[in-house]
């Protein structure tokens, strides 16, 4: 299937380079069940090919994430982090999407005070009978992410 | 002894009542500040207003947290990638509740020690009240 990708996880890559190749690159996607991770699946079963570098997490709801998963996702080998729910106004959980704006935001003011790019945490929302919406997300995320150099990490 | 905010409203409304001062008799307050997660309860129940809870955070309380407190974890993971020096306060947008920074004003503090007992991480302590005898 194309959800579960086989690329591997990149490793902390050499300063030198400034461009990732598509395979090397990462991202992680948090998927609410309701709607992102639905519309994941209908693509899936039209066998839409998704960027390799994406990884998706399910989550009951968008609601869940904390500004903790995002950073966490970055500082141990993604290169972007998205937050993939339900359209404004149509939670299932009636405001957990809300929610998870607000912590996008907050997540990417602190990046962006630590001299990292805010573009690498993104939030996007669809509905769950828009596949098409959800693999222009990731396929926009993985544009972005691709022009952006590598993110250095710092050894533990 | 401080005034409450209904106190300071009062005192407002005449002004030619003048309060009579006297040494706070109240708890010793002592804020752990590794311990607090910047959720705003002790503000919101605050008497006199001496905890303020902020629209902002200062993103170097994040990074030299401690491993082990509260707030280490975000603060160790946003270590490793931080590229330079924070420059300074962030805007906490209104639906992330924690991760604020308390503005505690002890000028202003009765010492009553509701703080303590509303605060969830238990970041403050509320110490015996210090008895003065004057004559």
């Amino acid at each position: 299937m194309t959800i579960e990708s086989v690329a591997t996880v990149s490793e902390a890559a050499p300063t030198t380079k400034t461009r990732q190749t598509a395979t090397e690159r990462s991202i992680v996607a948090f998927c609410c069940r309701e709607c992102a991770y639905a519309a994941a699946d209908a693509s899936a079963n039209a066998r839409t090919p998704l960027p390799p570098s994406v990884r998706l997490v399910l989550l009951p709801c968008t609601g869940r994430v904390s500004p903790l998963h995002l950073v966490t996702a970055l500082a141990e080998g993604a290169d972007g982090v998205m937050v993939a729910g339900c359209l404004l106004g149509q939670c299932h959980y009636r405001e957990g999407n809300f929610n998870a704006v607000d912590r996008v935001a907050f997540v990417q003011r602190l990046l962006e005070s630590v001299g990292v790019e805010p573009d690498r945490c993104r939030m996007f929302t669809m509905s769950a009978g828009e596949p098409p919406k959800f693999v222009a997300a990731v396929k926009e995320m993985d544009r972005v992410i691709g022009a952006l150099p590598p993110l250095e990490r710092k050894a533990v | 002894m401080p005034l409450t905010n209904r106190g300071r409203e009062v005192l407002d409304r005449l002004p030619d009542v003048r309060p009579r001062t006297s040494s706070s008799m109240g708890c010793e307050i002592v804020r752990h500040e590794e311990l607090c997660v910047g959720c705003g309860t002790c503000a919101k129940n605050c008497p006199s207003g001496a905890s303020q809870r902020g629209d902002t955070f200062d993103v170097h309380q994040l990074l030299d947290a401690p491993a082990d407190s509260r707030r280490g974890a975000l603060g160790a993971a946003l270590r490793r990638v931080a590229r330079r020096e924070p420059l300074g306060l962030v805007e906490v947008p209104p639906r992330v509740t924690v991760y604020r920074t308390i503005f505690y004003d002890a000028e202003r503090c009765l010492g009553c020690g509701t703080c303590a007992r509303n605060c969830p991480a238990d970041a403050i302590e509320a110490g015996a009240p210090e008895f003065k005898v004057t004559s």
